[in-house]
């Protein structure tokens, strides 16, 4: 298939696992012969020169600016562009689309390039499409387009009508229905976070010298539970357990720290800064636990499947998407995202109260099986595969497309600012 | 046999107490009965209200639906809710289409794939529409005069059509027994000073008299009619209805309409008359006309037996003696008057021509349909 995939960003710049995975879906359906390009953001980080240049930085990113500007009217420019239209992303779309004639554009996450302009232009296209959900875009890009601005573009998730939905768990499809007060039109195909379990090697002994090693990586935020982890390392420390906390990533790193060092836990709680996926999955298989005391509107989140598959028991917020398929006391241990509960759990994998080698071996089963990245490969390509071969009309070659693109843009922009 | 087509009037608003009386909303209107005069069509006037409502009216359903935004004005008006609307039918006619309005209309209609004619009444001169090729995204183009079409200036290149009407030509009849006063010349319009009044009153011989039928728009302007017709018999009726109008359409001699690009204050006027429906309708009672060359004017008088033309307050003044004096109008004028507009202006000529015309641009949509979302 020729598959041009969307998104706005992409590796070297990244934010989360959404843009790992969509570069790690990228490289899976190269290697399997697929003709893939990729559409995307201007990078200001350097970028690997190896291989065939397969990605077209030619969209702007009017989103997530370091410096924005003061003026709350240039501010609402932006943030226009960013959810709703944004012409020059729009019309590079149609450009890509003409020159590649995709079989299928595999859309990834649209928020702050313009996103509903482009599920539009995907529509008028006749083009099939897929959007793969890993966050709540559809709902932040519907929040932008307000009002009249909605027939334009398509109201709340009535755009997405003319494509394919693969979601990460059915608490995000839940998520992003209920912050719009709208359904999904047709079926959505749910499709996990993964990991390679077979690249794992096998897991240190647990608690080794008495000590109960936890871990957690993604982003440094409190809607992570970093504060939750320092709160309930502060308990354990009080209690007199052996115990250290070592968390990975970016993010308000200097926040915690100080305050990991006002709540006396700097010899207990230490930050690493960030690591690459390849590198954490050497060092998960040293920890006895995983802390993903997340937010409850965690789309899924790939680090605790990744530790899983390591061999290292999560500890997680039961409500959110990964708890979909893991199961508590089976593959992870559940919490309500709680201090108390926290410490709680945490206390029982200091004190050997938990079988973490059971535990490991399950999870590192569970991941195997069912969250290997070769089988959601399998069924992001079926989904793809099926959508390139339904009824399309595509009309991408109709010379009127530019000037209603055009029309449409400026329009939104008339019904906002005018 | 084939399945009617089902057509939608766009327009930001529509004639009604409820909406706005105006002549773009008659216009509207008169189109539909037209239209139902041809046969084989299902027609609805959508247009823009507070909340969404729907009712049956003459010849059509009115689809009212909710404007988002109705702080922008009447041509501003536009409804999301068309997104979804615009997919019950089989072509949609954008009254107004050189506004806002008509530029949301067009873009989700062409979304659609559901044909689209333009339409321009006066409302606007959209800079996205005329200068920017929204208005290519047309299928179709009906001018209300020669004079509108050329006023695109070249900005649709598609297939057009000059359709000048409809009149109520069942409305507006002669009446052989009401006697028409040699002396009255009568003028009707809005009192506004783009309408040339001034410029008739100056031309009016001391021998005739002039009645201006309008309501006041402009205060000003109406002051200084009232000060320029001191000593000459001219008079104003601001409250005619409009059997009062037919009335005076009967009794008359001559309609006058002196409109003017250049207004007597010295400003230039972009648009001083797309079609002039009251000239028109003067003549299917059977009233001879004088009319200026501004716009559209022009248009409307294509025989001189009962219709001039004139460019200056002088031309006017000879004009108006040849009236005076009983050389012009020639004998049988009326009847020549009436015939001209039923035969070319009528309801039933112009539903002929709307009919053939929407039928060609459905059968062909200049763009194709593209796949709607």
């Amino acid at each position: 298939m020729r598959i041009l995939i969307v998104s706005n960003l992409y590796p070297p710049v990244v934010i989360g696992g959404y843009e790992l995975a969509c570069a790690r879906v990228t490289e899976g359906l190269r290697r399997r012969g697929h003709d893939v390009r990729v559409l995307t953001t201007w990078s200001h980080l350097p970028v690997a020169g190896d291989g065939p240049p397969l990605a077209a930085r030619r969209l702007d990113l009017p989103w997530l600016l370091p410096e924005r500007p003061a003026d709350p009217g240039a501010q609402q420019w932006l943030d226009h562009a960013a959810m709703c239209s944004c012409l020059p992303n729009t019309m590079a779309l149609l450009d890509e689309l003409r020159a590649t004639r995709p079989d299928v554009v595999y859309a990834w996450n649209l928020a702050g390039i313009g996103g509903a302009a482009l599920v539009d232009l995907l529509n008028l296209s006749g083009a099939p499409w897929v959007w793969h959900l890993m966050d709540r875009a559809p709902a932040d890009i519907a929040s932008g387009v307000p009002g009249g601005i909605g027939g334009l573009f398509g109201q709340r998730l009535g755009a997405l009508r003319g494509g394919r939905v693969l979601a990460m768990s059915h608490h995000l499809i839940e998520e992003i229905e209920a912050a719009t007060g709208d359904r999904i039109p047709g079926p959505v195909e749910i499709v996990p976070g993964w990991a390679d379990a077979e690249d794992a090697l096998p897991h240190l002994p647990y608690r080794r010298g008495g000590v109960a090693r936890f871990v957690t990586a993604g982003s440094v935020h409190a809607h992570k539970g970093i504060g939750l982890i320092l709160e309930a390392s502060a308990r354990l420390a009080a209690e007199g357990l052996r115990f250290v906390v070592d968390i990975y990533g970016a993010g308000a790193v200097s926040e915690f720290i100080g305050l990991a060092q006002a709540m006396q836990l700097q010899d207990r709680v230490r930050f690493h800064g960030p690591r690459s996926q390849q590198a954490l999955f050497a060092l998960y298989r040293g920890y006895d636990a995983f802390l993903f005391p997340t937010h409850e509107r965690e789309p899924f989140g790939f680090a605790p499947v990744e530790a899983a598959a390591c061999g290292t028991p999560p500890i997680m917020t039961a409500t959110c998407g990964a708890a979909e398929r893991l199961v508590g006391g089976v593959h992870c241990l559940k919490i309500p995202r709680t201090t108390d509960a926290l410490a709680d759990a945490m206390r029982q994998v200091a004190t050997g109260a938990v079988d973490l080698a059971r535990l490991g071996r399950a999870g590192q089963r569970l991941v195997a099986q069912d969250l290997s990245f070769r089988r959601c490969l399998d069924r992001i390509e079926a989904v793809l595969q099926d959508a390139a071969a339904g009824p399309g009309t595509p009309r991408i070659d109709d010379p009127s497309l530019a000037a209603l693109v055009f029309l449409k843009h400026n329009l939104s922009l008339r019904l906002r600012f005018a | 046999m084939t399945d009617p087509l089902r057509i939608a009037h766009l327009t930001p608003t529509y004639f009604s107490d409820a909406s706005v009386i105006g002549g773009g909303e008659r216009y509207v209107d008169n189109l539909v009965r037209a239209l139902a005069t041809a046969g084989g069509f299902v027609q609805e006037v959508v247009s823009l209200g507070s909340a969404a409502a729907t009712r049956g009216m003459d010849q059509a359903t009115l689809r009212v639906l909710a404007n988002d935004a109705p702080e922008a004005g009447a041509m501003a008006g536009v409804a999301a809710s068309l997104r979804d609307a615009v997919h019950d039918y089989d072509l949609v006619h954008v009254h107004q289409s050189l506004t806002t309005f008509g530029a949301y209309c067009t873009a989700l209609a062409r979304s659609a794939g559901v044909p689209a004619i333009g339409t321009d009444l006066g409302g606007g001169a959209d800079e996205l529409m005329l200068r920017r090729g929204g208005i290519e995204l047309l299928d179709g183009v009906i001018s209300i005069s020669a004079f509108a079409h050329r006023l695109l200036g070249g900005a649709f290149t598609g297939p057009s059509d000059v359709l000048i009407g409809p009149v109520d030509t069942d409305a507006f009849t002669p009446d052989p027994t009401v006697e028409r006063d040699p002396r009255l010349v009568l003028c009707v319009g809005r009192i506004l000073p783009h309408k040339g009044v001034d410029r008739i009153i100056a031309a009016l011989p001391p021998s005739l008299r002039l009645v201006v039928i309008g309501r006041v728009y402009d205060a000003d302007y109406h002051a200084l009619l009232r000060d320029r017709a001191q000593g000459r018999d001219v008079h104003f009726v601001h409250d005619a209805d409009d059997a009062a109008l037919l009335d005076h359409y009967r009794r008359a001699s001559v309609l006058v309409q002196a409109s003017t690009a250049r207004d007597v204050y010295g400003r230039m006027i972009e648009k001083p008359e797309l079609m002039g429906l009251t000239t028109l309708e003067a003549m299917a009672c059977g009233l001879p006309a004088i009319v200026s060359d501004a716009g559209s004017l022009p248009e409307l008088v294509p025989d001189p037996r009962f219709g001039r033309v004139f460019s200056t307050t002088d031309d006017l003044a000879a004009l108006l003696g040849d009236l005076a004096a009983g050389r012009w109008p020639a004998p049988g004028a009326a009847g020549l008057a009436r015939h001209h507009v039923v035969a070319h202006h009528g309801m039933a000529a112009i539903g002929r021509r709307l009919a053939a015309f929407y039928r060609a641009v459905h059968a062909a949509p200049r763009w194709g349909r593209p796949c709607a979302s």
